[in-house]
């Protein structure tokens, strides 16, 4: 039934014409289909032999971290002057990448960017399995990971409370909330298309398992509406966090005395760089993916120039900031601040400094050019680099201010050990596998949305709605959703 | 089950008693049962070979059924009372009892810790006049030797094989039998210098009953070059007393005054005393100047005003010039000795003669408060002639900087010369017995005179000592040595007061003082304690008198205003200027010989905190290296860390470069006392032997080779960074600034608005306010701090991999700066506590609250409520907190949970830790203080064990409230700093700016600098 691959045309530049989001002879049918059936058919060798892949750089990170408790943090290399080092770095690396995905799912939906609609899903579950990566740092990098718990405000018979003061207190409860609306939003967004995979499934199992998550939807008019509001308050309540989260983890640096981490900017360029990651991310993962499963009339090289557009801008803020950063240093007048500076740039640790701009600042400027933005090729590789530049702007901030801050007695430097680098290693084990899990067990494109945004969902386009219900199967009702919902075809 | 048999109290007189037939035929079958409590087979599996296949299931089955019943419930632990308590001990408070530690020559008297009879911490002894009350980190860290697992338990015969205390004593007893027989033929004592009145008294009774036995003494670190030194000056071996506070003007030549040479306390004190500078509303400003000549840089030479970098054959040269300035150009009387200097003058450059010049001149001035002190490191006729400057100078005699004393025992030989000609008397076969009184000869001795074979030849020798160390291992006989505060013993300073040596808990392995052994040989198996109190009775004092003055003589620890009287001395002239003429200056690079500021001569190398001690000038920790100047290194063509073979005579070693800024060119210095053999959990594997170098003819320094190799070596340091960057953290200036501008140190950061806080201050004004000042003037870097706050608060040791991962745990350390040229640089040094911010960054940060402020402006860490985030210690400007990176008290031995200090908790893993400013020690004043029904702990009556420690006291400690109290007067001195006040953090901590009182005709040929820019 799945449609036969269509050419990828995606360069439509007159912004008078509306470029279409879904390629080639597509219908409600043919999209259910080709997403539907990751699900239902068997997976490739190559999806088993990525899980088994990802499966054992998950046991690597296991390992890593039997191997941190049992014997200390002093495992990994942090010592005196140099407190966080890689443990902070991944955390807030894995948070950064989080950002995308609901950037993408929650303020390009609030923005009406119906191109979002093929990649949210993808970028949402990214966004959820960053955060689990992400929290294995803060709750492993603590002395007695035994007492975690003692971060929660909860009555005790010690009637002690946490100290609300804290920066990483403040982590807690920023990165739970996120975690919880994530999934949340995430999952009412699924239930459509569970129903989906419900009605199509041909095995018990299957019925039972999507009946329970698909929570009893109908597609009904009622169902719709109420799915919508709910998705558009998750919407709402979620557009604030993709700033809060991580100008919260910018206060874990900003709010502490030190050069190099007392400054103001945080909030916004952490919350730059955070997007700027999860774009990257998002970037290498979807080219694999609508690569690996045929995808690509769903996935159009117009979402990735787009992405690539992001990035660009994205990363001119950080640029823009990593030049701000240096003129305050110099204005300010303060010697501490200057030395922390000039340290990054000339000190012991340029090479990560160097590595950085280079990464950040000077690769995506490369998108400028149509032809490179349009480069399956380049944008993957200026992605990676992204992401290892941003990996790097992370250890720069955290190690280089620590390093060497104001009594120079105490200087040190700061060499990662082997668990250090297994434990970051394992933690895209994790992701990974929670991902390959993702996309096998679950719809890994929003099946409802796009139909939403397909010529066919205009009531307007009447040739079409003919064709869009040529062969439909099962019975979701999506369709007569999207001719009465007035709201998602005059948007 | 075998279970050690009931231990009989000794019969030292090796006599035997026996119960039975069976026993005194040392029937097998006896001797088996009597370490038995059930026969055999009661309680033990019969033999293997008869367990059939049942009967192991059966026994198996039992087993595991009753060890699951033991999981049942927790282990009961019965606490016995005392049945009759010891008078005076109330469990919880610490007793302190006094006694004194012996030290290069003289002894530092000590008050010791002691909780429920476990000695715990070391203090000094204010009435002794050795300590006033502070110590050295060696006194701190011997309490931790105590505790050395790895002490002998027994003694032993050769081969390592143990032996009962019983089959040492009949030993003995045939050694002695056999001496007396023939008058002490063949048997000579080797004995480490020392200065006990009943060592001394019991040597001169054997002497008596055995004429022919020779003593000779040898310690790797002593006085033997001074007084051979006095022996030319002035024919006598005097020793030498020097009061450095009655000096205006000093000069050391290379001497390290404040680690090593002399009374390293009591000199350290006597410096700082004439280091006061005072705002002239405070008083008279008081301050000495210093010259140091040297050649490696030592914390001496640190706080000197002027130091000049000189090779020590160069300063051998520079003081005959000096000595000849003197007596040419300002008149001083050095009779015909002075011609023989004119031919030994040297002209070093304009740099070292315009010192030369400036320094006679000033010696000049202050004829009869001068003092020139000559280190170990030089030959004995830079004594003499030192010696003979002093005399010439007016500076010796009683009230003068210089005194002259009873040599201890002329008549014994001592030094290298003595161990070359005894171990020649060994391979001569004059010698059948060899007593080994302590020390390690076989492992310190001079290379050239072989006494490690020398020793394996003695058919009997006997070697006292608390490890089976290098030299037991050699003997026929090791018997373990009780430790110092084991022992009951007596030893004198070197102006003669004496302290009792007194035990503060039984011998932990048994073991044997070097007075009992002495006595023993012959017979006479009186206890320590005996012996001593006979050292000190007086014929025909009535029993009561002679009670109540033994008794006060132990509670004050020093027999107080009893010293041996100045002796007048009398300059010889001639043998000094044939001595002096007869110098000839090694010719190559000139190898310096120090001791390690960890192992010392190598009796503390296996102690965990001197191993992890930073030395004070270079911060180096676990091992020894080659000290070269950075010119020097040049030379050599290496870097840091570079192996080099340093060869000397026949002696050969090798080990890694460090590069000592202010060294002087041309001379390569190493450290003896590490790289031990014997084996001992500390101490093996760590650093290098560079004994095997030092002869006897070069004790001090010596011409040698120096090859660079392939290999590298790893530091392990505990501060890399040694440039201030321009951050006014160090403030200093000379006399005249001072005098021009009192306020010249608040002036060195530029004026601020006043700072706000975001938060609520609190009210610190009523009750206590803890403070600290720490005087910069008077920090000599010495960091017996660091030590004493580590036996205080049972702060762990990390090991080489910990400090090289920078993990150390200190919770103060001494940072120490350089000023100037790599060449020439000035070092200064910087105690670093927790500042204890009124507004402390790191409470803010804590997500669980672990860390809070206390009522009296303690910053606190509640190590039960720590969950290890370490936010606190990145957020902590001053990088004073200290995480446990791992467990590092978990596999401590028995003996070391001994040391352990009951009023700090021991930390675990995973927890932040840092200066609590001795808490404990502030709490238990405060309950001594509700008890009395008083309302405010006096001044004095709270001091953190840094203070407590520091030779010079440059740390005071107390209630900033309390404007009587010490800390408050200097809180609010004109020198006063807090650093980084701009942070706004208000420490506690605050530093008094150094004032040096440079020459003003020296100091114009140097920039000035009042400023660390570099």
């Amino acid at each position: 039934m799945s449609a036969a691959p269509v050419p990828v045309t995606s360069d439509v530049d007159d912004p008078s014409i509306r470029a279409p989001l879904v390629l080639g002879r597509q219908n409600f049918a043919t999209v259910s289909d080709s997403v539907s059936t990751i699900v239902e058919r068997k997976a490739p060798k190559t999806w088993f032999l990525l899980l088994g892949l990802a499966l054992s750089i998950l046991a690597i990170l296991g390992g890593s971290l039997v191997d941190l408790v049992w014997k200390g943090v002093g495992r990994w290399g942090n010592n005196h002057p140099v407190g966080w080092a890689w443990d902070i770095t991944g955390f807030v690396f894995w948070i950064g990448i989080g950002h995308a995905g609901t950037l993408i799912s929650a303020i390009l939906f609030l923005f009406r960017q119906k191109w979002r609609t093929s990649i949210n899903r993808a970028a949402e579950a990214m966004t959820i399995f960053a955060v689990m990566a992400a929290g294995i740092y803060p709750a492993f990098h603590v002395g007695r990971v035994w007492l975690l718990y003692w971060v929660f405000p909860f009555p005790n018979q010690m009637s002690v409370w946490p100290n609300f003061k804290s920066p990483l207190l403040w982590d807690v409860f920023a990165v739970s909330t996120y975690a919880t609306v994530s999934i949340l939003f995430w999952f009412v967004g699924l239930v459509p298309d569970l129903a989906t995979l419900r009605d199509r499934a041909t095995t018990r199992t299957r019925q039972i398992v999507f009946g329970i998550f698909a929570l009893g939807w109908r597609g009904s008019h009622r169902h719709w509406l109420n799915y919508e509001r709910a998705y558009m308050i998750l919407a709402g309540l979620s557009t604030p966090l993709v700033l809060s989260v991580h100008t919260i983890v910018s206060f874990d640096f900003a709010v502490s005395v030190m050069p190099g981490w007392h400054t103001t900017i945080f909030p916004p360029y952490f919350v730059a760089g955070a997007v700027f990651s999860g774009f990257a991310m998002v970037l290498t993962l979807m080219i694999i993916v609508r690569k690996a499963f045929g995808l690509e009339h769903l996935l159009t090289k117009r979402h990735l120039e787009n992405m690539c557009k992001i990035i660009l801008a994205t990363g001119s803020m950080v640029g823009y900031a990593y030049a701000m950063e240096f003129f305050i240093a110099w204005y300010s007048g303060n010697d501490y601040e200057r030395y922390a500076f000039v340290n990054r740039a000339f000190g012991p640790y340029k090479w990560a400094y160097w590595t950085m701009v280079s990464c950040n600042v000077i690769c995506p400027q490369l998108f400028w050019f149509k032809k490179i933005r349009t480069s399956i090729p380049a944008i993957f590789v200026i992605s990676i680099f992204v992401n290892i530049g941003m990996w790097f702007e992370r250890f720069v901030i955290i190690v280089t201010s620590l390093h060497r801050d104001f009594i120079p007695s105490s200087w040190g430097y700061f060499r990662p050990t082997l668990i250090d680098i297994s434990t970051f290693f394992g933690t895209f084990g994790l992701f990974l596998t929670m991902f390959l899990l993702f996309l096998k067990f679950l719809p890994s494109i929003a099946i409802s949305e796009v139909k939403g945004v397909m010529p066919a969902a205009d009531p307007h386009h009447h040739d079409d709605r003919h064709e869009a219900h040529e062969g439909l199967t099962g019975g979701t009702g999506n369709e007569d959703h999207h001719e009465s919902d007035p709201e998602a075809v005059h948007a | 089950m075998k279970r050690l048999p009931i231990v009989y109290a000794k019969d030292l007189s090796g006599r035997k008693y026996w119960r039975s037939l069976a026993e005194q035929q040392n029937d097998p079958e006896y001797l088996e049962a009597q370490h038995r409590e059930f026969p055999a087979g009661a309680d033990e599996a019969p033999p293997e070979g008869d367990v059939s296949r049942r009967g192991f299931m059966g026994i198996m089955g039992a087993a595991m059924a009753l060890a699951g019943m033991t999981a049942c419930r927790r282990p009961e632990e019965k606490i016995v009372p005392y049945a009759r308590a010891p008078e005076e001990v109330v469990p919880g408070n610490p007793l302190f009892y006094a006694t004194a530690f012996p030290w290069m020559g003289s002894a530092i008297g000590l008050l010791v810790e002691t909780h429920e009879g476990r000695p715990t911490k070391i203090e000094g002894n204010p009435l002794h006049p050795d300590s006033l009350g502070a110590t050295n980190t060696y006194a701190q860290a011997t309490v931790l030797d105590l505790y050395d697992p790895d002490r002998s338990d027994a003694p032993r015969i050769k081969g390592n094989v143990k032996k009962s205390w019983d089959d040492a004593a009949v030993a003995l007893r045939d050694v002695g039998a056999k001496l007396k027989a023939d008058g002490g033929k063949g048997l000579a004592i080797l004995t480490p210098e020392h200065r006990s009145p009943s060592l001394e008294a019991g040597l001169a009774d054997l002497k008596k009953q055995l004429p022919q036995a020779r003593v000779v003494r040898w310690t790797p670190f002593g006085r033997a070059q001074s007084r051979d030194g006095a022996r030319l000056a002035f024919g006598k071996p005097y020793d030498t007393v020097r009061d450095w506070a009655k000096a205006r003007v000093i000069v050391t030549l290379e001497a390290d005054a404040f680690l090593r040479d002399g009374s390293p306390v009591k000199q350290a004190r006597g410096w700082a005393q004439g280091r006061n500078p005072r705002h002239p509303a405070e008083g008279a400003t008081v301050l000495n100047r210093f010259y140091a000549v040297e050649s490696v840089y030592s914390v001496t030479g640190a706080c000197a005003d002027h130091r000049l970098r000189l090779k020590p054959s160069d300063i051998v040269s520079f003081a005959f010039t000096l000595a000849h300035q003197l007596a040419t150009a300002h008149g001083a009387d050095l009779g015909e000795l002075t011609g023989a200097l004119a031919a030994q003058r040297k002209d070093q450059g304009p740099a070292a003669k315009k010192f030369m010049e400036v320094l006679a001149k000033d010696l000049a001035a202050n004829k009869g408060a001068s003092l020139v002190v000559a280190g170990e490191n030089l030959p004995a006729e830079v004594h003499a002639v030192v010696d003979l400057i002093n005399l010439a100078l007016g500076n010796v005699g009683d009230g003068k900087p210089v005194q002259h004393v009873q040599p201890w025992n002329e008549a014994t030989p001592e030094g290298g010369k003595a161990v070359v000609e005894l171990a020649a008397a060994i391979q001569a076969n004059q010698i059948q017995t060899l007593l080994i009184l302590g020390g390690n000869p076989a492992f310190d001795a001079p290379a050239d005179a072989k006494l490690a074979d020398a020793i394996a030849k003695v058919p009997t020798s006997i070697h006292l000592s608390t490890h089976y160390d290098e030299t037991s291992a050699l003997c026929a006989w090791h018997i373990p040595r009780a430790h110092l505060l084991e022992s009951w013993g007596d030893a004198a300073t070197e102006a003669g007061e004496v302290s009792i040596i007194q035990p503060m808990i039984a011998p932990l392995y048994g073991g044997k003082t070097d007075l009992e052994l002495v006595r023993q040989l012959l017979g006479d198996v009186r206890k320590g304690y005996e012996l001593v109190r006979a050292t000190f009775a007086i014929d025909g004092e009535p029993a009561a008198d002679s009670e109540k003055r033994w008794r006060k003589m132990l509670h004050d620890g020093v027999l107080a205003g009893v010293k041996m009287p100045t002796e007048e001395v009398k300059p010889t002239y001639a043998p000094t200027a044939t001595a002096v003429k007869a110098w000839v200056a090694p010719q190559g690079v000139e190898i310096s010989f120090q001791p390690d500021s960890h192992a010392w001569d190598g009796s503390f190398a296996n102690n965990g905190w001197t191993q992890e001690f930073p030395d004070p000038m270079h911060k180096t920790t676990w091992g020894n290296h080659a000290w070269v100047s950075p010119k020097q290194a040049e030379t050599m063509g290496v870097v840091e860390g570079d192996v080099v073979q340093v060869a000397v005579g026949a002696g050969s070693v090798k080990l890694p470069v460090l590069i000592a800024p202010g060294m002087a060119d041309g001379v390569v210095a190493v450290m003896l006392g590490q790289g031990r053999r014997a084996e001992g959990r500390v101490q093996t594997g760590i650093g290098v032997d560079c004994y095997p170098l030092r002869a006897s003819n070069g004790l001090g320094f010596a011409a040698g080779k120096v090859d660079k190799q392939g290999d590298k070596g790893v530091l392990a340091r505990t501060q890399e960074h040694f440039n201030t960057e321009g951050r006014p953290l160090i403030r200093e200036g000379s006399l005249d600034e001072f005098k021009k501008n009192p306020k010249f140190v608040s002036e060195l950061v530029e004026e601020h608005a006043p700072l706000e806080s975001m938060w609520t201050d609190r009210d610190y004004s009523k009750g206590h306010k803890w403070g600290m000042a720490i005087d910069l003037n008077s920090c000599i870097g010495c960091g017996a701090c660091m030590i004493a706050c580590q036996a205080e608060n049972n702060i762990p040791t990390v090991g080489r991999e910990g400090v090289l991962w920078s993990r150390e745990m200190h919770w103060i350390r001494v940072d120490r700066y350089y000023e100037g040229t790599p060449d020439e640089p000035r070092a200064v040094m910087q105690p670093m506590p927790c500042q204890q911010c009124e507004d402390a960054p790191c409470e803010g940060v804590c997500p669980v609250g672990a860390t809070a402020h206390s009522p009296e402006g303690l910053n606190d860490m509640a190590y039960n409520r720590c969950i290890g985030t370490r936010y606190c210690a990145n957020n902590c400007p001053w990088k004073v907190r200290r995480f446990n990176y791992f467990n590092y008290q978990k596999n401590l031995s028995e003996q070391k949970k001994m040391q352990f200090n009951p009023d700090v908790t021991v930390r675990a893993r995973g927890v932040m830790e840092k200066c609590t400013f001795c808490v404990q020690r502030i709490n238990q004043a405060k309950i001594a203080l509700h008890r009395e029904g008083k309302e405010r702990v006096e001044d004095g009556a709270v001091v953190s064990a840094c203070a407590q420690v520091c030779p010079t006291a440059a740390i005071s400690f107390g209630d900033l409230n309390d404007p009587k109290s010490k800390v408050f007067h200097k809180a609010w001195s004109v020198l006063n700093y807090v650093l980084l006040e701009e942070l706004n953090t208000r420490p506690r901590v605050s530093y008094l700016a150094k004032i040096r009182n440079p020459h003003p005709e020296l100091e114009a040929a140097k920039p000035a600098a009042s400023e660390h820019k570099e």
